[in-house]
């Protein structure tokens, strides 16, 4: 209610006649038609899935068919009334969604929060030609308002301008308003993964494995139990895809893997197979980026990278759901190539750790050589893993707090923990370090993080950052030749 | 990789780590009393869960967990004390610092800057001791930024600050 008193001089990409007048113009707009249908076909198969191979058995095939077709229909009604009641429009610098059936909830999305848009089409969605937007935006433990469902040119068009809106500041003239008649502008292609190597990188883990291993202690069982009911083999069967067929979900998901700039300079990552993926990702709101080697994958020479963004969930969270993609599978090289590209200046090659004192053995009899931590000019970097190696990169930019824990067994050794936690839920960890390095860590994290915010430092009256003979600009302390 | 690590950089005295240099502020002494009526409490109830239990089903195994119990609040008592003094929160220009925990001695620095929210609560007891807990909300869910036990006044002063010091640089994400 308040947009629609206040004129707004950055109104953006509104036709509004006079600059005095309202702003609420712009019509409530609704979701496709066909998004009821779709959104409750995915209810029935929750329905289906839910019902179980017990009941159909127990049951007949006539009855489940009878209640499946029940629910399907109460599924539909309810999906047409939700949709009728489901609206969104831009007000201003916002996006609003009112959307419930009984509880009406009206929402008021910033822009200038918004921290990555994707762009999902389901298989249905690929065959209907539709797409579901889904915004993210800080403090939500799922996704934010996704709207289900858009024709693609619609949520294509909306992505941009909601996009356009985001990346400006609240005084900026609106320019962007005749932009889309160009046509799409060039992307500039960073990366793709080929199909070949996602397969083999997906065959080398230990699902993959132990597929074979599965498959042969089901027929065991049947052939030695004699009982070759149809609803046994399915339940069991189901049961067992749950857990090994993961990597095959990994290749639909990550099938011709894509990731370009575009123009600009937002990262834009597209993948998938049954259910396709674009998403397009403001380099300043990466949080951190995590490379892992796994041990499986040593032959190859192969890693992945998680780009991490504020607004998904945290690391318990469903792998599957998660959009944090930023290379599947890849070598050492590509990995360096588009580090560059997404921190520029960070090289992959080149970033020191230290390892933690030698008495640390005792908390780490084997690994100890393994774990480490450096303070690179822009990043802080963790490392751990003896078997799956795995390094994390926190841009100082983007620290919000810094912690320094000590355990009993640490102050018995005199060592410490230093914590740097990002909005992206997951935090570089410099594990077990001599007390008074971790002082210094956490000191200096804390000065890298307001430099990097742009903040003159405010003179500190309490602290005195003295000089130090091994500050990391002094390469004999951390330029240590040991990239993983 | 194969070298030994090297000595701590000499940045600071190891005799006189920085955390020691600044000056911190402990939480009121109420808070011992709050945190034990607390205990006393939930070792009533338990007690009397138990005592019924015992009423009901006469067993060795009851009395034996009410030992248990008592032995166990009776040390969390002693332990109270200290771990209320192990409080301790210091504005500096920049961040704010705040220092807990006994046997896991954790220290949190957050700058004001990424600050998102403050949230000032009190409970009942609290509310009856006159103390406030004041919580200051990054966008990481990981930071650990809780002050318990300060007297409303400057509960509300530290909120105050906090907020102005938050919009001064503002810098969310």
């Amino acid at each position: 209610m308040t947009a629609a008193d206040t004129p707004r001089p950055d109104s953006p990409g509104e036709p509004s006649p006079l600059p005095g007048t309202a702003v609420e113009d712009e019509p409530r707009r609704r979701l496709h038609p066909l998004s009821p249908l779709l959104s409750g076909a995915k209810s029935i198969a929750v329905i289906v899935a839910a019902l179980s191979w017990q009941t159909l058995s127990q049951v007949g095939v006539e009855r489940f068919a009878l209640v499946v077709a029940v629910g399907a229909v109460g599924v539909v009604i309810f999906s047409v009334v939700g949709w009728l009641n489901t609206g969104y429009h831009v007000v201003g610098r916002e996006l609003r969604i009112q959307d419930g059936l009984l509880w009406r909830r009206n929402r008021a999305i910033p822009l200038d929060r918004l921290q990555a848009v994707e762009l999902r089409r389901p298989l249905l969605a690929q065959l209907t030609g539709l797409a579901e937007l889904r915004l993210e935006v800080v403090g939500g433990g799922k996704t934010e308002a996704p709207l289900a469902y858009l024709t693609v040119r619609e949520a294509a068009a909306l992505r941009e301008r909601l996009l356009a809106l985001a990346g400006r500041t609240p005084g900026a003239v609106d320019r962007a308003g005749a932009e889309p008649a160009a046509g799409p502008p060039a992307e500039r292609p960073l990366f793709r993964v080929s199909n070949r190597d996602l397969v083999v990188s997906q065959l080398l883990t230990p699902q993959a494995f132990l597929l074979p291993v599965g498959v042969a202690f089901v027929i065991m069982q049947f052939v030695l139990e004699g009982s070759w009911t149809f609803v046994g083999i399915a339940s069991t069967v189901t049961a067992m895809a749950g857990v090994l067929l993961q990597p095959v979900r990994r290749v639909l998901q990550d099938w011709s893997f894509r990731l370009a700039r575009d123009p600009d300079g937002r990262l834009a990552v597209r993948y998938g197979l049954l259910e396709t993926r674009s998403q397009i990702v403001p380099l300043n709101r990466v949080q951190s980026i995590g490379v892992t080697w796994p041990l499986l994958w040593r032959a190859r020479d192969w890693l992945h990278m998680r780009l991490d963004i504020a607004g998904y969930a945290g690391p318990q969270s469903n792998d599957d759901k998660r959009s944090d993609r930023l290379l599947p599978v890849g070598d050492f090289a590509a990995a360096r190539a588009l580090v560059w590209e997404v921190l520029p200046g960070v090289d992959l090659a080149t970033l020191e750790t230290t390892t933690p004192p030698r008495r640390a053995r005792w908390l780490h009899p084997f690994t100890l050589k393994s774990v480490g931590a450096g303070l690179t000019p822009e990043v802080f970097v963790a490392r751990s893993g003896v078997l799956t190696r795995e390094l994390t990169m926190v841009p100082y930019a983007r620290l919000q707090s810094v912690r320094v824990l000590r355990g009993p067994l640490q102050r018995l050794l005199g060592l410490a923990t230093v914590y740097a936690d990002t909005a992206g839920g997951r935090s570089g960890v410099a594990r077990d370090r001599d007390l008074a390095e971790a002082w210094w860590l956490a000191e200096q994290l804390s000065i890298r993080a307001r430099h990097a915010r742009g903040q003159p430092p405010a003179v500190t009256a309490v602290v005195a950052v003295t000089p130090s003979p091994l500050q990391p600009e002094d390469d004999a302390y951390w330029r240590r030749p040991q990239h993983p | 990789m194969t070298e030994p690590s090297a000595p701590a950089p000499a940045a600071v005295d190891p005799l006189e780590p920085w955390p020691d240099t600044v000056t911190w502020r402990s939480v009121s002494s109420k808070l011992i009393t709050v945190e034990l009526i607390n205990r006393a409490i939930w070792v009533i109830v338990l007690l009397v869960a138990l005592g019924v239990a015992d009423a009901a089903i006469d067993h060795w195994i009851w009395r034996a967990a009410m030992a248990v119990v008592l032995v166990f609040a009776a040390w969390r008592s002693i332990v109270t004390v200290r771990a209320v003094r192990a409080w301790g929160y210091a504005e500096r220009d920049n961040d704010l610092l705040v220092r807990h925990g006994l046997v896991i001695r954790r220290l949190s620095i957050v700058p004001y800057a990424r600050m998102q929210f403050v949230d000032v609560t009190a409970g009942p007891l609290e509310r009856a001791f006159g103390l406030a807990t004041v919580q200051l909300h990054t966008a990481s869910a990981a930071s650990d930024a809780r002050i318990p036990g300060l007297p409303p006044e400057e509960a509300s002063r530290l909120r105050d600050r906090l907020t102005a010091l938050g919009e001064d640089r503002a810098e969310g994400l």
